[in-house]
């Protein structure tokens, strides 16, 4: 599999960073629910510290897939209806504004809450803000849950397209995101 | 027999003065009392917004100085709403038991530098241990200003123990910094 894009699929660096993130999602989605309802001990505030952690490596990652992106071609879509093209560009423009802006809006909080913050215990991070400032923990706060259902609305949209792409459309749309030298499902000639 | 009246009147207002130092007003609008701590490897600051210090300090006698501080511990203030929760609780100042915390000097001494120090006795939430403070008094004008420094251990009066006792994530040194504006 060639590290970078080709025409008809995802190469091995677009791969690694849609399903590294995938999988951090998941896991910081579910550390960030259940870490609101933990008393105030010691516990909670390792586990707030990893979920600042992997929020701090979601926007790294996001920065670096975002660069990679813009600089590689795009594999060419199977025809499909002008809405579909156009709900499939404007659902992965949002994935990305999403993850960078979820990490960003918790970095934000973080900072107007006045809270040190990180990297794994390893490196510092700066603070956003002069202190604390309680109007914009609270929008910072709001704002971040709020992302937080808009992305998980759209990944299960996400989701369920690349799936009904695959099983219903029986295009390459899934398989062509994924590891292994399959030969394209769709035959030469009819999609392109 | 002038000059006797003289020397009485003399040595009756001097002796008062030799007794005890002289006592300042302190301005509470511009005196802080403020620490420092580490949690998560950061430091914060904090301080308490609301003490009374009764300063007894003449410089050309420190040996008769005294100083009596009482802190009201709920008025703790570190710019962090869920941690200026969580230090008056049980777990850490305690403030349903011990509301005030009180520090009270015992000696003064000089040292070799020319520097001042002050010996007293902390006691908060219900421990009293021996402190050190070091004393610097400039005046201003009519009236001075007093700088206090010292370094305590938090574990070595309970605050933050149990669960909280791990120095990893919150640091057991915490300097104090006591800033003190005196009117005459």
């Amino acid at each position: 599999m060639p590290l970078r894009n080709t025409d008809t699929r995802w190469g091995a660096v677009a791969q690694a960073f849609h399903w590294g993130i995938a999988i951090l999602i998941l896991v910081q989605g579910s550390i960030g629910l259940t870490m609101v309802e933990l008393g105030m001990t010691p516990t909670k505030v390792k586990v707030f510290a990893l979920h600042k952690s992997i929020g701090l490596t979601i926007l790294a990652l996001a920065l670096l897939r975002l660069a990679w992106r813009l600089g590689q071609r795009v594999p060419s879509d199977p025809p499909m209806p002008r809405w579909q093209r156009v709900a499939a560009r404007a659902s992965h423009f949002l994935l990305y504004v999403l993850i960078l802006a979820l990490p960003l809006s918790g970095w934000l909080f973080n900072s107007a809450a006045n809270f040190p913050l990180e990297w794994f215990g390893v490196v510092h991070v700066p603070s956003l803000t002069h202190g604390l400032d309680p109007v914009l923990k609270a929008w910072a706060l709001r704002t971040h849950a709020l992302l937080f259902w808009i992305l998980i609305g759209v990944v299960a949209m996400h989701a369920a397209a690349a799936l009904w792409h695959h099983f219903r459309q029986r295009d390459d749309v899934l398989l062509r995101m994924l590891p292994g030298d399959r030969s394209p499902v769709r035959r030469e000639g009819t999609f392109s | 027999m002038k000059w006797m009246a003289t020397i009485v009147s003399v040595l009756v207002f001097a002796l008062p003065a030799a007794a005890s130092a002289r006592e300042w007003k302190v301005d509470p609008a511009h005196s802080t009392l403020a620490f420092t701590g580490t949690y998560q490897d950061e430091k914060f600051e904090g301080r308490f917004e609301r003490f009374d210090a009764k300063v007894g300090y003449d410089p050309a006698d420190p040996a008769h100085a005294k100083f009596d501080v009482t802190v009201d511990i709920a008025s703790v203030d570190t710019a962090n709403t869920e941690r200026d929760q969580a230090l008056p609780g049980k777990d850490f100042f305690d403030i349903a038991r011990f509301p005030r915390a009180h520090f009270v000097t015992t000696r003064f001494r000089q040292v070799a530098n020319g520097a001042v120090l002050a010996d007293g006795t902390l006691s908060l939430r219900g421990v009293a241990k021996p402190v050190t403070l070091s004393v610097k008094f400039a005046r201003v004008g009519s009236g001075a200003i007093l700088d206090v420094d010292t370094t305590l251990k938090r574990l070595d009066f309970g605050v933050g123990g149990g669960d909280w006792a791990d120095i990893s994530m919150i640091g057991n040194d915490v300097a104090v910094h006591g800033h003190l504006v005196l009117l005459p």
